[in-house]
């Protein structure tokens, strides 16, 4: 009991999910500013963001569903901290089961739907826009997406995250056999997130703040936390899926070996929003289903005739 | 086309207006040609006809000292050279008919003249105004001498 | 679909300044819009007819943020030309080589607000910091970043002596290697190639009849450049090429551009070569002699229309400014057809919207 409840609120749920994820988004911001000459915030910036937003008054436009603005964000917040909770940490992992990288995959979708939704209750033109937008680029990356992190569950002959790891022990890292399959995941990874290039939906420019453009206070700031926590959790999943090493046996150095690869990922997609234009919301179904698919089908074949 | 030069402009002018134009020659380096006011259309499109789509650079109203009875709107052209057509409106309900349809580039101009001067451009829809809010009282115009000296 | 109309403007994260569109749009098509401009309408022409020349110089410096100068030595040139008052050469050359710094802030500032739109913040904030370099040598040599105060009628207001130099060529060195690598980056960049190629293409007769002028006619192949077809003193004795290109879209505008930082960059050199010695200013009257004239000049964003009365006392008696932007906004309704949403930016950022100059 006593256990469970540590699980749940301290390590590898809650506490700790927050924590990271505050830490990421400032990691996130660090390193733009660094590509971009700038100086960029202090360590405790993201913090301190979310505090002031939660002081801030909370307000919603005329017509809003008070209700629903509310559940949407905590709906969103929950399911990434559930899905958190069944990724494995650095090989750690409390509850582990077969089929549950198909209920993460499944929790980490619902905060696309809760952000459409979102845009889709709002009467602002531009929520609306935005809402109508990250449906459609959810159908752009996620079919690529999904193969492309399949591509380990096939060759491992497991749909738990722990089996994954445990047939990289012994063939060695997948990245080594599916170096596509890890490179559409990250871009998959950077449309769910909808990060720079892919921020298609809350493109500043064009649709002004997408479908949070109604929200305020502290609604606003449980979508970034939802936000921030989803993105440690999707680096986390394909770390486990990809970059799992054979057996460590000091688990100082699995902690090390976890962090520096979590690092080295941020560092990956934050050059991504600092080197690619965004692109067009056609431009983006055409390379999804063009070229994503297609190269995602060529990953998953090759890893079935391997298995053979 | 190249060989155009002012002096081929203005005869052409001249022909389709049927008299001789006064040529005004105190507007230092731009040439300048005073047009009766009902004949602006026509020039206009003789010139758009000449150069291919003509380039008007903007347009001038104004009033001088001792002739505030007239309003005075001059068409600045610049192709390969510069000259002017000028045309003027008693400043008592002026109104002109709108190049608009020739030249779709001078919507601006004229809805700023038209908020400024208070002159009717005729032939050409109501538009809510350009520069001056949507509630404006609709009192005297702007930039008349009139009201600046007041 | 059904028909929305979306606002852009008065305040929009997409606008610096404020201006108001009415964009009807169908799902992601863009149907057509409306434009409504004079949030920031100061009634500059009307004021100018209340002040005497030496004040218009201040006022009209306050028509643009961003092309300060050249507004102030278009006007002084107007004065001088009633006066019949000869420009010393020096200051002739200080005065050319402030519009070419201008030219060069003013094209870098306008290719960070193009990626900005696009969703390339490294090039907004690399350009902006490339623009301070300019900024640097216009403050080390007439002591503003953005107001000059740098002309006076009959001359300058400053002078260059031999300390400035190396700071001036040292920017415009440092400046010539961030444009090589910029451009080099503009010509390759996919994303931004897929971005800004074949949006809202405008042929040549169109700008002819909307009578668009600077980069964005020059984009589409019209050679229109008032400081080689109209040229002031130096410009008559400095050798420059006009930079045009055929497509008119919004990917030509923005090599155009770039290319013309370039050229400016080499005619900053020239006049740092040939600055002719002697004085920099010749004193005016005050009362000028009645008469009218028209001057055109090349700002950044194309040709500078100013039209001067005197009636002989010490006021102009009739001051008509036409800015470069506002004959680029008449196209911008015509341009907001058949394209996607996310081309908005793109269109907008295209003609390099000055909203202040297009008020006044």
């Amino acid at each position: 009991m006593f256990e469970a409840l540590f699980y749940l609120l301290i390590f590898p749920g809650g506490f700790f999910l927050v924590l990271v994820g505050l830490g990421f988004e400032w990691l996130d911001r660090k390193l733009l500013a660094l590509f971009q000459r700038r100086v960029g915030p202090p360590w405790y910036q993201p913090l301190a963001d979310l505090i002031k937003l939660f002081s801030k008054e909370d307000l919603l436009p005329k017509g809003g569903n008070e209700l629903v603005a509310t559940l949407l964000p905590l709906l969103s917040l929950c399911a990434v901290l559930v899905a958190g909770l069944y990724v494995p940490i650095a090989g750690f992992t409390p509850y582990s089961f077969e089929g549950d990288l198909i209920v993460i995959l499944f929790l980490m979708s619902v905060p696309t739907l809760a952000y459409y939704l979102a845009g889709i209750i709002s009467i602002g033109i531009y929520s609306i826009l935005g809402g109508g937008r990250s449906l459609l680029q959810y159908f752009s990356y996620e079919v690529p997406f999904l193969i492309a992190l399949s591509g380990p569950a096939v060759l491992a002959r497991s749909w738990s995250i722990e089996g994954i790891l445990t047939a990289q022990f012994t063939l060695g890292s997948f990245v080594l056999f599916q170096p596509l399959g890890f490179i559409l995941a990250l871009v998959g990874l950077i449309g769910k997130l909808k990060r720079d290039p892919l921020d298609i939906p809350s493109a500043k420019s064009e649709v002004v703040g997408g479908s949070l453009t109604e929200f305020s206070g502290g609604k606003l700031g449980f979508w970034h936390l939802a936000m921030n926590i989803q993105a440690v959790v999707g680096i986390f999943l394909i770390i486990n899926l990809f970059l799992g090493w054979t057996k460590l046996a000091n688990p100082f150095v699995a902690i090390l070996v976890f962090f520096l690869e979590f690092l080295v990922i941020v560092g990956m997609l934050s050059s991504a929003s600092a080197i690619f234009a965004r692109l067009r919301i056609d431009q983006l179904a055409g390379l999804g289903w063009r070229i994503l698919v297609p190269l995602s089908l060529a990953q998953i074949l090759f890893v079935i005739l391997m298995g053979v | 086309m190249d060989k155009v030069n002012f002096e081929v402009l203005r005869e052409q002018i001249d022909s389709l207006v049927g008299s001789k134009c006064e040529v005004y020659d105190a507007i230092g380096n731009d040439d300048a040609l005073i047009i009766p006011s009902e004949r602006l259309m026509d020039v206009v499109a003789l010139i758009d006809q000449i150069f291919d789509g003509a380039h008007l650079t903007t347009i001038t109203a104004q009033q001088r000292a001792g002739q505030l009875d007239l309003i005075e709107l001059m068409y600045h052209f610049y192709q390969k050279f510069a000259f002017t057509i000028i045309v003027r409106l008693q400043a008592e309900a002026p109104s002109i008919a709108s190049i608009l349809s020739i030249l779709p580039g001078a919507d601006f101009y004229e809805r700023e003249v038209a908020e400024m001067f208070g002159v009717k451009f005729t032939g050409r829809t109501e538009t809510p105004p350009l520069l001056l809010p949507d509630d404006w009282d609709q009192g005297p115009p702007f930039i008349r001498k009139e009201v600046i000296d007041e | 679909m059904s028909k929305i109309s979306i606002p852009i403007g008065p305040q929009h994260p997409l606008l610096k300044e404020p201006l108001s569109m009415k964009i009807d749009i169908s799902g992601e098509k863009v149907l057509g819009g409306s434009l409504r401009l004079g949030y920031v309408h100061r009634g500059i022409e009307r004021l100018a007819q209340k002040r005497n020349y030496v004040q218009t110089i201040h006022l009209v410096e306050r028509v643009c943020g961003i092309c300060s100068h050249i507004h102030t030595t278009t006007f002084c040139q107007a004065v001088e030309s009633l006066l019949k008052l000869e420009v010393p050469p020096r200051a002739q050359y200080l005065r050319a080589l402030m519009c070419e710094l201008e030219r060069i802030h003013s094209h870098l500032l306008w290719l960070g607000i193009l990626a900005k739109h696009v969703g390339l913040d490294t090039i907004f904030m690399h350009t902006w910091h490339d623009r301070e370099l300019a900024l640097d040598v216009m403050e080390e040599i007439t002591g503003g970043r953005v107001l000059h105060g740098a002309n006076q009628i009959g001359g300058v207001r400053f002078d260059l002596d031999e300390s400035h130099f190396p700071m001036i060529h040292a920017n415009l060195e440092k400046l010539r290697s961030q444009i090589l690598g910029l451009l080099d980056i503009l010509e390759n960049e996919p994303a931004l190639i897929a971005r800004t190629k074949g949006v809202a293409p405008v042929s040549q007769k169109t700008i002819r009849q909307y009578g668009v002028v600077g980069p964005v006619a020059r984009a589409s192949g019209v050679d229109v450049d008032m400081r080689r077809d109209n040229p002031l003193p130096p410009y008559d004795q400095l050798k420059f090429s006009v930079v045009t290109m055929p497509d008119g879209d919004a990917w030509a505008r923005t090599i155009v551009r770039a290319e013309e930082i370039r050229e400016s960059l080499n005619l900053c050199e020239m006049i740092l070569e040939d600055l002719p010695d002697g004085e920099v200013s010749k004193r005016a009257p005050r009362n000028v002699p009645e008469g009218e004239v028209i001057i055109r000049s090349e700002a950044p964003r194309g040709e500078l229309f100013y039209y001067l009365r005197s009636d002989g006392t010490d006021q102009p008696a009739r001051l008509k400014i036409r800015t470069p932007t506002l004959a680029a906004l008449c196209l911008l309704p015509v341009q907001m057809s058949d394209i996607q949403v996310a081309d908005i930016p793109v269109v907008l950022a295209g003609v390099d919207l000055c909203v202040a100059c297009a008020d006044r």
